[in-house]
């Protein structure tokens, strides 16, 4: 298990992973995976393709639920509290967690719609809260100069990178205290990622970023901690600097060398 | 000479042969039915749409009678489908246990293939002996003074009596399609709004529905179609009267049904024979009309809102 970080301040751990399997059938996805990530920071976690690094985000905010067959052992601690206790309500913790995914996902409503979306499930009615929100976020992710004059028009009709930035947009939008991206420049051009990239750079002020990648030169570019996952186990973990130009495991050293 | 590309050109050339295929038997139907009611159009002009009256020894035909009966137990067989059609397609997707989910998708599927005259033929033995024992009799106790609630004769047979085998057999294509339709909706787009804290309710109302939307509409359609030309389960159902329905339990008669009991008489007279096409001829432009302004309606509601992809570019 990977220690190489010292929890030297409790305080500051926001989200604690504890022994964690998942499995998916007679598949052990995940195997006993230990890590946290601590407040205000940019985490990335990398790996190739299936090496359950987006399984273990997905962990994070209980999206696995959904997935039939699906069996998880071990405890993800958020402020403190286990997110698979009984007592958890999954629609409540969520609120607190936003969630960028690798394809631009916005929902079949106008640009406005998409981001009041959040704000409206979660029962506010105030008119002006929600319109100064919209407005908020869609400067928060350097949207708005672009969109102002069509907030009615269809989500749909903006281009992939303005998509995924209204995704972050509306992600944020309910204000959580912990931002998880399941690649979200996979499907973007040069130029969307790089302001992508900067727009999480400047969230760490507010969230804690949690970033799924494979990418190693954009993760160099705005982690503070990184991961690097292999087969479902967690290989290594460590402050970014040390991971990128010092890996201590093999396997960590190859990947980010072999210039994905 | 043949080039590389002559497979794909000779596949291209097959496929475009079928399709004018269904462009030719569509003009040919079409033809024919204006060629045999012209003597009818000619003869009664568009005041057949309205007059009331349908007397063949007098050849006097007036197609009202029919119109009504038609289009009232269609729009009733749709207002008791729809609700319940919805209901069922939003179970089977989202709700249902994966165990059930197949036995009831089976369920519905069976439904959909049992024979018009069975239901005929059930809606007798039972749904007309409840409305004559239990329905009409409420009715007739309760709610006699409202017009369209009048118990007339209290037979049972009648337009609700029809409406509601007629909801029966739309009731599996509304659900199917609902299902379907819901089933194509992106888990991306699901997952967004789920990972937003969104309940299940939120996203089939925000999400899923939105997007399902075209399918279920043409789910609507496909109903009405069946509605409006089902005959058998009708003719043995809604009493075989040429008035026009003034409650929901009076006896009616309906274009396809009436075509079903007498059109192997009326080819006797021209001009009666002519008049019942002429009757066919509008319950074709009938479901032709309502497809188009459907479609315009639902353009209008969702706008461009499906004329882009998904993920849109990037």
């Amino acid at each position: 298990m990977p220690e190489n970080i010292k929890k030297d301040n409790a305080d500051n751990i926001i989200v604690d992973v504890k022994d964690l399997n998942f499995y998916y059938g007679n598949y052990h996805l995940l195997k006993s995976v230990n890590l946290y990530f601590k407040k205000n920071s940019v985490c990335t976690l990398l790996g190739p393709s299936g090496c359950g690094k987006s399984t273990f985000l997905r962990t994070l905010n209980r999206m696995n639920d959904y997935t039939e067959g699906a069996k998880l052992t071990g405890e993800v601690l958020i402020n403190g509290k286990n997110i698979y206790d009984k007592s958890v309500d999954v629609v409540e913790l969520r609120r607190d967690i936003g969630m960028v995914f690798q394809n631009p996902n916005p929902f079949p409503k106008s640009i406005f719609d998409n981001i009041a979306f959040g704000l409206k499930i979660h029962g506010i009615k105030n008119k002006d809260f929600i319109v100064e929100r919209v407005e908020k976020c869609l400067k928060y992710s350097g949207l708005y100069d672009e969109v102002k004059d069509k907030l009615n028009k269809s989500a749909l009709s903006l281009s992939g990178g303005q998509q995924q930035r209204l995704c972050i947009a509306r992600a944020i939008a309910t204000n959580p205290s912990i931002l998880l991206m399941d690649e979200p420049t996979a499907y973007l051009d040069p130029v969307s990622t790089s302001i992508i990239l900067d727009l999480i750079n400047s969230f760490k002020k507010y969230y804690t970023i949690i970033v799924v990648s494979h990418n190693v030169q954009q993760s160099g570019r705005i982690s503070d901690y990184s991961g690097f996952f292999l087969d479902g186990e967690l290989i290594e973990f460590d402050e970014a600097g040390a991971f990128f130009t010092r890996p201590k495991d093999k396997r960590t050293e190859n990947f980010i060398t072999s210039r994905y | 000479m043949f080039t590389l590309k002559y497979k794909d050109d000779l596949f291209k050339f097959i496929l475009s042969v079928f399709v004018l295929s269904i462009i030719l038997i569509f003009s040919v139907s079409v033809i024919i039915v204006l060629y045999y009611s012209y003597p009818s159009i000619i003869r009664y002009g568009i005041s057949f749409l309205w007059t009331k009256e349908w007397n063949p020894p007098k050849e006097v035909f007036g197609a009202l009678t029919f119109i009504a009966g038609t289009f009232i137990v269609t729009f009733l067989a749709l207002l008791f489908a729809i609700p319940f059609s919805f209901g069922i397609g939003i179970f089977l997707q989202e709700y249902c246990p994966f165990f059930l989910r197949g036995i009831f998708t089976v369920i519905v599927e069976m439904l959909a293939g049992i024979p018009s005259v069975v239901f005929g033929v059930w809606g007798v033995l039972t749904v007309v002996p409840w409305l004559r024992e239990s329905v009409e009799p409420f009715f007739n106790a309760h709610f006699s003074n409202i017009p369209f609630l009048k118990v007339e004769e209290n037979i049972g047979y009648g337009i609700l009596a029809a409406s509601i085998i007629v909801a029966f057999m739309i009731l599996p294509i509304i659900s199917s399609i609902t299902k379907d339709s819901l089933a194509s909706v992106p888990k991306l787009a699901k997952d967004g709004a789920l990972a937003m804290g969104a309940t299940k309710l939120d996203v089939i109302k925000d999400v899923s529905l939105p997007y399902a939307l075209n399918g279920i509409y043409g789910g609507i359609i496909l109903g009405f179609g069946r509605a409006v030309g089902e005959t058998i389960a009708v003719v043995l159902l809604i009493g075989n009267q040429a008035v026009v329905p003034k409650s929901l339990f009076s006896v009616g008669y309906t274009i396809s049904s009436l075509l079903a009991n007498t059109f192997t008489f009326a080819v006797i007279s021209p001009i009666y024979a002519s008049a019942e096409v002429e009757l066919a001829l509008v319950l074709l432009l009938t479901s032709l009309i309502v497809n188009i302004i459907g479609r315009n309606i639902l353009n209008r509601v969702i706008g461009g809102r499906f004329s882009r992809s998904q993920f849109g570019g990037g």
